[in-house]
C-alpha cells in the first residue's frame, strides 16, 4: 500500500489510538469458561443425576489456566485480537468435557460400555495437556516478540518439519504405530504425534521461503487457455511438496496428513504469487496422486468405497463400521441432541479421538455442531483478518497459511466423520483427546495472536514540537 | 497479496458452508432413515435404557413390568404370572416382540403420537422418559381359572371369555404355552438358543391357540345354521318341527350322515328345539340345504367368520366357512364339519352375539392406556361389529341354547346345568371329527353364556382331541364362569 503523506490539520491533535480490547477478551473468556463449566455440570446430571465430583478442582484449574493465558496476553501481546483466546478456550474446555463424558460411560454405574481405549484418568491427562498447551501458548508469545524473528529460522524450521514428518515412517512399528496409524513417536510410554508440530514448522518455512522467492515463482512462462503457466524450472518446490506428501501417504498410510500438507503448500504458493495456475497445477497433482493411491493401495480404495456405500454389503459391520456408528450417533442426536450424558456415543470405536465430533453431534445435536463449526470458522476468520491487517509479507503469509491449514484440517476430519468426503484419520483441533494436537493448536493460536498483535499495534506516536521531523505512518 | 487472501477466505467459507450443510443433512433430513437402518445399535439399545410401560390385567394386576437390573441402569422385562398370561402379553425380547408387547409397543415404549407432548415435558423437566401403562380388559380371576382348568386336563386347547355387552375380552388362555421370562435375557446368543428350542417343540407352545389356531366347530355351528333358518323364515319358531331322519344320504353323494351314534332323533320329525338340545345332525344338515350355502355363509360372516382383518389388537386368524354350491358339502358344513374352521375366540363370539340380543360387539383387549403421569392416552369405546340376527331370532336361539343345559336330555345337562354350575348357563356342545378320514381324536368344543337372565360372560372352549364337548370342554367353561361371577 502506498504511503501517502498528508500533514495533519492540527499537529497537536491526538492520533486516535486503536483500543487493545483486553477487557472484551476477559469478558468473552469468562463467558467461555462459564459455558464449559455448565457443560461439565450438565454431563454429571445427564449421567447420574448429580454434579461431577471433579467439578471444583477441574473447574478451578481450567478457569485459572485461562486467566493465566489472558494475563500473558495483556503482558505480551496487548494489541492482539480479543476473540482468538476465548474461542480456543471454549473449544479446549468442551473437548475436556466430552472426554470426561466418554471416560465415564460404563464407569461408576453410568450407562453404556467402558470405552476400552480410554483410561479412567483420561480427563485428568487432558487437563494436564491443556496446561502444557497454555504454557506453549505463553512461551510462543514470550519468545517470539515479532513475527520476523521466525523468518531467520526459515530453513532450520523447514528441515525440522521434514524430519518430524519422516521420523514415524523410519521408526519400527512398535515405536510409531497406534491403531494402524504410523504417525507417532513412542519413547518409553510417552508418545507424541510429530505431524502436529511439523505442520507449524513447515508453515513457517514456506512463509519464509516464498517471501524470498515469490517474484521468481510469479514469473510467467507460457500462456495456455488464458492462464499463465509458471516456468518449468520453477516447479521444483511444488513437486517436492507433492512427492513428500505422497511419501507420507505410502509410508504412514495417512491420507489426511498428506492432503493437509499438500493443501498448505499449494495455497501458500498461490497467496505469495497470486498466480491461479499454481492452484490448478496443485489440484491436478493432488487428484492424480490420490487416484494413483486409491488404485495402488487397498486401504485408500476401501475408504472411498466406504464413503460412497457405507451400508452396502457388509461394509456397515466391517470396514465402514466406525463411520456408520458415527453417522447413526449423529442421527440419534437429531436437531437438539440427546443432552450431554444421555446419548450412546460409546458404540463408536475410538470416539474420543477422530470421531469426537460425532459424539458432540449425538449429545448436543445439530444445534451444537453448527455452533462448534461457527467457532472454528470464527478462529479461521480472525486468523485471516490478522493476515489482512499485518503489513509484513512474511507475517501475512504465515497467518494466512496457519489459518488455512486449520480450516483444511477441520474440513478434512469433520467432513470425513460426517460422510461429506472419504474418511481420513486426523485429529479435530482442540477437541480430540491427545496432547500433541492440543499443544500444537495452542501454539498455532499464539502465532496468530502474535501476528494480530503486530498488525493492530499502533504506530509510534509522532513526537510533538520537533519542527519538521514527522513520523510517517505507512498505509 | 490481499486479493489472493480474499479468495482463500472465500475458499474457507465454502468449506465451512459445505460442512454446515452436510451436518444439517445428516441430522435433520437423513436422521429418520439412519435410525431405521437395520442394526442401528443405538435405537436397539434405547429400549433398555428407560422404563417401559406396565401391562395390567384389570385395574391392578401387573402382568408385565420393567424392573431395574441391580447395579446397572438397564431395565429388564418381568412377567409375574408367566404362563397364565403368555398368550396375552406375548414377550419383549432384544430380537422381537409378540402379543400386546408388540401391538401396544408405541404406547409401552412411549413413542406413540399421543405421548409426544408428555415426552417434550419430560425433556424440559429433566425427568426420564417413561412408557405408558396399558390396562387390559382381562379379568385375572377368569384368566387364572381358564389357564388352571386347561393345564389340569393336559390336552392342547384354548379358552376365550368375552363380555357379551361390550366385547371386552375377559380371558384368553392357551395351553400348552411358554414362559415369556425366558425371552427377557439380554444375552442374544442365549435368546436364540431358547427361541430355537421353543420353535422346534412339537406341542407348539408359542402358538396362541385362542386366536391363531382354527378347529372344526362341529355341532356348535348349529347356532349359525339355526340362526339362518329362523332369520330366513325357513323355521318359524323353536317349537316348529323339522325333519330329522336317522340316516340321511347326502344328495349327489354316497355318504350317509347319521346322528351321533346312529340313534334316531325322537320321532324323526322333532321340534327344532329338541333337535338342537339333542344335537341331531340330520336335522341341521337338511336345514342347511334348505337355507342354501350362500345364506349359510352370509350368516356365518355376520357372526364374524371369514374376517381377515380382525385385531383385538392382536391379529386374529380368520375363522373359515368356504363358499359352497354342492348340497352334500353344504349339509356337512351346516353341522360344522367339512372345511369349517373356527378359533376359540369365534366360538365365544357365537354365544356373545346371541346373549347380547343379536348384536355382536367387536372384541377388544385394551381397556385404557395411561401415561406415566396417569393422564389418559387412550380409552376403549365398545363398538358393534355386526348384527347377525334380529332380537327376535336371538331370543329364539337363546331358548334353544337354554334347553341344552336345562333340559335333562340336553347334551350339556350333565356338566353345565344350574345344579352343577350354580348358575343358569345357556350353551351348545360340539364334538368335531377331524383329521384325514376323521381318524384323529374328536375335538371337544363348547360355547356358552351366563347368567341367562342378564348375560355377563360368554365363553368359547376348544380342546384338541378332547372327545365329547360336553365332557371335556363344558366343565372348563363352567369353571371360568364360576370364577368370573364369584360362584363357589
Amino acid at each position: 500500500m502506498p504511503a501517502a503523506y498528508a500533514p495533519p490539520a492540527e499537529l497537536d491533535a491526538r492520533v486516535p489510538m486503536p483500543r487493545g480490547r483486553r477487557a472484551t477478551e476477559l469478558l468473552m473468556l469468562a463467558f467461555a469458561v462459564a459455558v464449559v463449566l455448565f457443560a461439565y455440570a450438565s454431563v454429571g446430571f445427564g449421567l447420574n443425576g448429580k454434579l461431577p465430583s471433579g467439578l471444583p478442582v477441574y473447574g478451578l484449574a481450567f478457569a485459572a489456566l485461562m486467566l493465566a493465558a489472558h494475563l500473558a496476553v495483556r503482558w505480551l501481546a496487548p494489541w492482539a485480537d480479543p476473540l482468538l483466546l476465548p474461542l480456543a478456550a471454549l473449544l479446549n474446555g468442551l473437548g475436556i468435557v466430552m472426554i470426561y463424558r466418554l471416560q465415564q460411560s460404563g464407569r461408576d454405574g453410568n450407562p453404556g460400555n467402558v470405552i476400552s481405549t480410554l483410561s479412567a484418568s483420561a480427563t485428568e491427562l487432558q487437563v494436564i495437556w491443556s496446561a502444557v498447551g497454555v504454557a506453549a501458548f505463553v512461551l510462543v508469545l514470550a519468545v517470539i516478540r515479532e513475527p520476523r524473528v521466525l523468518q531467520r529460522y526459515t530453513y532450520t524450521l523447514g528441515a525440522l518439519g521434514l524430519i518430524l514428518l519422516a521420523v514415524p515412517a523410519l521408526l519400527p512399528a512398535s515405536m510409531s504405530e497406534v491403531n494402524g496409524a504410523k504417525v507417532w513417536i513412542i519413547v518409553g510410554g510417552f508418545s507424541i504425534q510429530p505431524e502436529e508440530f511439523a505442520k507449524l514448522a513447515l508453515a513457517v518455512f514456506f512463509a519464509g521461503y516464498l517471501v524470498a522467492k515469490r517474484d521468481v515463482l510469479a514469473l510467467a512462462g507460457r500462456r495456455v487457455l488464458g492462464i499463465d503457466l509458471p516456468r518449468g524450472r520453477d516447479l521444483g518446490p511444488v513437486v517436492i511438496a507433492w512427492v513428500a506428501s505422497l511419501l507420507i501417504l505410502v509410508f504412514e498410510t495417512d491420507i489426511g496428513t498428506s492432503a493437509l500438507f499438500f493443501g498448505l503448500v499449494v495455497v501458500m504458493i498461490y497467496i505469495a504469487t497470486q498466480r491461479t495456475s499454481w492452484l490448478i497445477i496443485g489440484l491436478l497433482l493432488f487428484v492424480a496422486g490420490t487416484y494413483l493411491a486409491s488404485v495402488l493401495f487397498g486401504h485408500v480404495g476401501q475408504r472411498v468405497t466406504d464413503w460412497l456405500h457405507p451400508f452396502a454389503g457388509n461394509n456397515a459391520t466391517h470396514s465402514a463400521y466406525q463411520l456408520v456408528q458415527g453417522l447413526e450417533g449423529m442421527a440419534y442426536g437429531g436437531v437438539l441432541g440427546t443432552g450431554l450424558g444421555h446419548g450412546q456415543p460409546f458404540w463408536t470405536p475410538l470416539v474420543q479421538s477422530d470421531f469426537i465430533f460425532t459424539a458432540f453431534g449425538e449429545e448436543i445435536g445439530l444445534t451444537g455442531l453448527m455452533a462448534l463449526l461457527l467457532i472454528f470458522g470464527l478462529i479461521v476468520q480472525r486468523g485471516l483478518r490478522a493476515a489482512v491487517t499485518v503489513k509484513d509479507p512474511f507475517a501475512k503469509l504465515l497467518a494466512a497459511g496457519l489459518s488455512f491449514v486449520l480450516a483444511l484440517q477441520v474440513f478434512v476430519i469433520v467432513g470425513g466423520v460426517t460422510g461429506l468426503i472419504p474418511l481420513t484419520g486426523i485429529t479435530t483441533p482442540f477437541l480430540s483427546q491427545g496432547g500433541s494436537s492440543l499443544v500444537a493448536s495452542w501454539a498455532l493460536i499464539a502465532l496468530l495472536m502474535r501476528i494480530s498483535d503486530t498488525g493492530r499495534r499502533p504506530a509510534p506516536q509522532p513526537i510533538q514540537d520537533e519542527g519538521m521531523t514527522q513520523v510517517v505512518r505507512a498505509g | 497479496m490481499n486479493r489472493a487472501l480474499l479468495r482463500v477466505s472465500l475458499a474457507c467459507l465454502v468449506m465451512f458452508v459445505l460442512l454446515l450443510l452436510n451436518v444439517n443433512y445428516v441430522q435433520a433430513f437423513d436422521s429418520t432413515s439412519l435410525a431405521n437402518e437395520p442394526g442401528n445399535i443405538r435405537v436397539f439399545n434405547e429400549q433398555f435404557q428407560y422404563q417401559r410401560g406396565t401391562i395390567y390385567a384389570g385395574p391392578d394386576t401387573k402382568i408385565a413390568e420393567s424392573r431395574l437390573v441391580k447395579g446397572t441402569s438397564t431395565y429388564k422385562r418381568y412377567y409375574p404370572q408367566a404362563a397364565v398370561y403368555a398368550p396375552v402379553t406375548g414377550y419383549d425380547s432384544v430380537y422381537g416382540k409378540t402379543g400386546i408387547e408388540l401391538a401396544e409397543n408405541n404406547d409401552l415404549s412411549g413413542s406413540s403420537a399421543g405421548l409426544q407432548v408428555h415426552n417434550l415435558i419430560s425433556l424440559f423437566t429433566g425427568k426420564q422418559k417413561q412408557g405408558a401403562s396399558v390396562y387390559l380388559t382381562i379379568s385375572p380371576k377368569a384368566q387364572q381359572a381358564a389357564y388352571t382348568a386347561l393345564a389340569a386336563q393336559g390336552k392342547p386347547g384354548a379358552v376365550v371369555a368375552l363380555d357379551p355387552t361390550t366385547g371386552a375380552i375377559l380371558a384368553m388362555a392357551s395351553y400348552p404355552t411358554f414362559n415369556p421370562n425366558d425371552y427377557t435375557t439380554l444375552d442374544g446368543k442365549k435368546l436364540v438358543r431358547i427361541d430355537d428350542r421353543l420353535r422346534a417343540e412339537k406341542s407348539q407352545p408359542l402358538l396362541n391357540r385362542a386366536i391363531n389356531a382354527t378347529y372344526p366347530p362341529g355341532s356348535t355351528f348349529k347356532i349359525v345354521t339355526g340362526s339362518a333358518a329362523f332369520s330366513t323364515r325357513a323355521v318359524s319358531g323353536p317349537s316348529t318341527t323339522v325333519p330329522a331322519p336317522t340316516r340321511f344320504q347326502l344328495p349327489g353323494s354316497t355318504t350317509v350322515l347319521i346322528n351321533n351314534d346312529g340313534e334316531s332323533c325322537e320321532n324323526g320329525n322333532p321340534p327344532i328345539i329338541d333337535a338342537f338340545l339333542l344335537s341331531c345332525n340330520t336335522a341341521f344338515a337338511k336345514l342347511g340345504i334348505r337355507v342354501g350355502g350362500a345364506a349359510l355363509r352370509t350368516y356365518a360372516n355376520k357372526f364374524g367368520m371369514n374376517e381377515p382383518d380382525l385385531s383385538v389388537p392382536l391379529p386374529v386368524s380368520p375363522s373359515i366357512i368356504p363358499a359352497l354350491t354342492d348340497p352334500d358339502y353344504i349339509a356337512l358344513s351346516a353341522i360344522g364339519q367339512f372345511d369349517d374352521a373356527v378359533t376359540p375366540l369365534q366360538e365365544a363370539m357365537f354365544a356373545a352375539a346371541i346373549a347380547n340380543g343379536g348384536k355382536l360387539m367387536t372384541p377388544y383387549l385394551v381397556q385404557q392406556v395411561l401415561a406415566a403421569d396417569l393422564s389418559p392416552v387412550q380409552q376403549a369405546q365398545p363398538k358393534v361389529l355386526s348384527v347377525p340376527v334380529s332380537s327376535q331370532v336371538a331370543s329364539d336361539m337363546q331358548q334353544l341354547m337354554y334347553a341344552v343345559t336345562h333340559n335333562p336330555d340336553g347334551t350339556a345337562y350333565g356338566t353345565a346345568s344350574p345344579g352343577v354350575a350354580g348358575v343358569s348357563i345357556a350353551g351348545k356342545t360340539g364334538t368335531a371329527q377331524n383329521g384325514v378320514n376323521n381318524t384323529n381324536l374328536d375335538d371337544a368344543v363348547f360355547t356358552c353364556y351366563a347368567p341367562t337372565s342378564s348375560p355377563k360372560i360368554a365363553v368359547g372352549v376348544i380342546i384338541q382331541g378332547g372327545g365329547y364337548g360336553a365332557a371335556a370342554a363344558a366343565p372348563i367353561a363352567v369353571k371360568v364362569i364360576q370364577a368370573y361371577l364369584g360362584i363357589t
